[in-house]
Parts: C-alpha cells; structure tokens; sequence
C-alpha cells in the first residue's frame, strides 16, 4: 500500500518535472513581456524533435551532448521566433500578441507535420535505465532518477541566474519599467532574446525527457502545453518558484487521481483545481497582488 | 564647448506638435532648469534627450558630438543618466538591486563600491531599507533612490524630471538640497525640469521658460525670479 504509493509519487515528480521545465518558459516570459506565449508549448515539442533528429543524424551522439545542443538549438529557434513574429508587436495591444502566439503555435505543429509527418515515435533511450529496487517493492529506472534530478538542477541554476546575476536582475526589471531599464543601458532587445532562449532551452530539455519516456508527435505541445500553463497560474504566472510548486502539485495530483479513481477524471480534477486554486488565490501560489506605488 | 547642446529641436506625436525647435545650451557643472506648465513640453525634451522619443528635427549634441543616431540604451554610457517622471523605480526588486542596475553601463567596475558609499553617505534611509523592496518605500524615498541609482552610473550629466512630484514639503526640501549637493560635491551637471518654479530657480544657476512648445524666456534664475511674467505665471505673486 504504502510502496505503491511512494511508486506513484515519484511517477508523480518525473511528470512534474517535465511540466516544470515547460512552466518555467511560460513564467519568464510573461514575466519580463506580461504575454502568454501560446507557442510555448510547441517549443517544447520542437525540443522533443530537435533531440530526436539529432540521435538520428549523427548515431552514438553522446547523450550528454546530445541534450546541450538540442537545448541550443531550440534556444535559438525561440529567439528567431520573438525576433520574427512578436518584436514587432511589443508595443501593440496584448490581445494582437495573443493571437499571434497562437498562430506561431499552428504554424510549427503544422510545419513539423509536413516534415516528419503526424505518426508518434520514442527518442531511442540515451539515459541509463537499469532497474533499480528500492526495497518494500518500490522500483525506478535509473533514467527516471536522472531526468528527476537534471531537472532540478536546471531549476536551481535558472533561479540562481534570475535572482543573482545583474542580466537576472534586468529580466525582473523589464515587467516592472520597460523605459527605466533602458535608461539604465539595458538593451531591451538583448534581454528579451535572452528570456526566451533561456525559457525555450528549459522547454528542450523536457521535450527530450517527455520523447524518451513516451513519444513525441507534433501535437503533443498542445496536452503538456495547457497543463504547464494551467501549472504556471497555479503557482503564480511570472514567480519561478511558482511554475515550480504549480507543477509538481498538477502533476501529483494527477497521477494520484489516476492511480486511486480514475484516468478519466484526470483532466477534470486538474482543471476544477485550477478553478477552485484561482477563486481562493487569484494571483496564484506564489503570486502577489500588483505591487505598484505611484 | 558647452555640455549638453540641443538645436532647434521638434518632436511630434502624430499630428501634435510637442515641441516646435528648442535650443538650449547647458555648460559643464551647470543647473539648468526647464521651467513651464503642464503640457509645456518639458518631460518631451528630456525624453527626446535620452532618445526614449524620435525626433522630427533638430540636433542634440553632448560634448560637440551628435547624439541623434545613439540608441536609448547607448545614451547612458554616454554619461547621460535620466531620471524620469515618476521615478522608475522598479518595485519589485529591493533597494540593493536597483543601485547595481544603476552600473549596467558604468564601465568603471572598480569604482562601483565607491559610488555605492557615496550614495549611502548622501541617502542614509536608502542603506537602512537595502534588502526591502522598492515599491515599499514611501515615495520620498523612491525619488532617493531613483536619484541613487543615476549617481550610480557615474554620469557626468542627470536629466531629472519633476523630482518634487507629489512630496511631501518636508522632502521637496530634501530633494533639492541633495540636487545641489551632488552638483556642488561631483560637479555633475543637472537639467531639472520642475513646476515648482520657486525651488527650482533657488538651486539653479539658469533658467529656460517653455511655453507650448517654444523657449519663450531664458536668463539666469536671479533674473527670472524677478522677471514679471514668470512672477505671474509661475511663482505667484508675492
């Protein structure tokens, strides 16, 4: 009883985890430019494929290689994305910017259909993955342990890079003076492309550890793009610790309502959370009421 | 040479003419101030100068160099630090925070902790409340830090934008003693754009009136404090 349970929980942390490193992009962004990037979600699928083609095109590829450049490579697919699509559109009402996030989502679902074509496929298993017992019936795999773990560590290098570095601090002073920061010399460009090569390298990242546990195919941004969203706003859209929190609660409590009710009323319980979540605390977990003094 | 020159400057919003070619000239270790109403064109000069606004005409010019094809985040490094209407403080970072923004640009890395002393010696409050956030301070304090972080940049010239908006009387005082401080103590140059036209010429050496767009008065502040048309219309009569 108790094993299965600690079974499903840390079913439950591999999940988060993914959903972490996709809330991550999510909240960085909204949080420096206050826009839901609806392609996000996508980019993480194109991490996914980024990673697949690269164990295909060059075999042997060392995986810890193999994930630092995909995470690159998608890191500047999403600057080329900020570059092309929503620059232009900085200063224009949000709701033009939304639109379009959704638009550059179709585009890339549809433009990774036509080239690989819509079938599912795994990215062949890089991590080591000997079964390892734990004791009292509780098993993992040690790829399991490994995304768990890098994934934390990325989550602690990304918030030691946000909260104590000097570009950190200007990415925080973005959401809070566009003007102001660039009266500091703060190229504004510079720290927008940075945000989101920063949160489209995360999003790889999970990508590739989703591809290796599952499959990857051009839709799945959608499904894991709303619940990270649906992640970042519980924990607090524009906190990291909050996609953080958020993501690991979302991800809990979904494979523990698959485990103990039902896997259909998975999105259900997921969704009422967020409803009930968002009655009780509007601005999310970690989230504060606009602070602002004029 | 003077420090700071701007010639026959414009600037336009769509169809409405801000400002219809200025010139002002401000020398080395001046205090300059920009007097007028609301809607004068004050705030739109010191924009234009920091390049957050395009210009239509005109040529801004910092120690005999254009500055026109500079981009906003270029101006400071110039030696140019602006510290805008309502302060742009950013709240959500603490104190500390907003100083070390101040020297993004400060390419003298090794006079950092110097400036960082100096400004703690001129604003004690400001090292009190190092580790709080900016956005809970009162708003005497945020114009403290606000002109903190432009001495941070170790800029040879501040742009200030009505640092006496909304204090209270206490610390419009303040405000204005420590402008003449860091005048007199650093030498640094100050345009100050005011509505508080009796300060402003108290501490300043010179003085341009703006009226709708055009220079309609300039002299030194003892000679507009006694010009009567800025008696009348600014300073109220006394």
């Amino acid at each position: 009883m108790i094993a299965t349970a600690i079974q499903q929980l840390l079913n439950a942390a591999q999940l988060g985890a993914v959903y972490a490193l996709i809330a991550l992009g999510y909240t960085m962004v909204y949080g420096t430019i206050r826009l839901i990037n609806f392609a996000h979600g996508d980019i993480f699928m194109l991490g996914g494929f980024v990673g697949f083609l690269l164990v295909s095109v060059i075999p042997g590829l060392p995986v810890a290689v193999m994930i630092p450049l995909a995470m690159f490579i998608t890191a500047m697919i999403g600057v080329m994305i900020e570059r092309v699509a929503y620059r232009k559109l900085r200063n224009a009402q949000r709701m033009s910017l939304v639109i379009t996030a959704l638009g550059v989502g179709i585009f890339l679902e549809n433009l990774v259909r036509i080239l690989v074509g819509p079938q599912a496929r795994q990215i062949p298993a890089q991590l080591p993955n000997k079964v390892l017992k734990l004791g009292g019936g509780v098993v993992i795999t040690e790829d399991k342990i490994l995304v768990i773990l890098i994934s934390l560590a990325l989550m602690v290098i990304l918030w030691v890079f946000v909260n104590r570095t000097l570009i950190g601090t200007a990415m925080r002073a973005v959401a809070d003076n566009r003007d102001a920061v660039q009266l500091m010399g703060v190229n504004l460009n510079l720290i927008i492309a940075t945000t989101f090569a920063v949160g489209s390298a995360l999003a790889a990242a999970g990508g590739i550890f989703f591809g290796q546990a599952y499959s990857i195919d051009p839709y799945m941004g959608i499904d894991l793009g709303w619940k990270a969203f649906i992640a970042a706003v519980i924990g607090g859209i524009g906190s990291i610790e909050g996609a953080v929190i958020g993501s690991f609660l979302l991800a809990g409590v979904e494979v523990l309502t698959v485990a103990y009710l039902s896997s259909n009323l998975k999105n259900g319980i997921a969704f009422g959370l967020l409803i009930i979540l968002l009655l009780i605390r509007p601005n999310g977990i970690m989230g504060r009421a606009e602070l602002k003094k004029v | 040479m003077s420090i700071l020159e701007i010639k026959g400057l414009s600037v336009s919003y769509g169809a409405i003419k801000a400002l219809e070619g200025i010139d002002l000239r401000i020398e080395e270790g001046e205090i300059v101030s920009l007097l007028g109403a609301n809607g004068a064109g004050k705030t739109t000069a010191l924009r234009a100068i920091s390049r957050l606004l395009p210009i239509q005409g005109g040529d801004i010019l910092f120690q005999g160099k254009s500055i026109t094809q500079v981009p906003v985040h270029g101006v400071v490094s110039l030696g140019i630090a602006h510290v805008p209407e309502g302060r742009g403080v950013f709240p959500s970072l603490t104190v500390q925070e907003n100083l070390k923004l101040g020297t993004w640009a400060n390419k003298r890395k090794s006079a950092i902790p110097d400036l960082r002393q100096e400004v703690y010696r001129i604003f004690p409050r400001l090292e009190e409340r190092k580790t709080q956030l900016a956005g809970t301070l009162s708003g005497g304090e945020q114009q403290m830090l606000a002109l903190g972080r432009a001495m941070m940049t170790d800029c040879r010239v501040m742009l200030l934008d009505e640092p006496s908006m909304g204090l209270s009387p206490l610390f419009v005082k303040e405000v204005f003693r420590v402008i003449k401080e860091i005048n007199a103590t650093k030498g640094t140059t100050i345009l100050l754009v005011e509505q508080n036209a009796n300060m402003a010429l108290k501490i300043a050496h010179r003085g341009y009136v703006l009226e709708t767009g055009n220079i309609v008065l300039e002299g030194t502040s003892k000679d507009l404090a006694h010009d009567p048309r800025v008696k009348e219309a600014y300073l109220g009569h006394q």
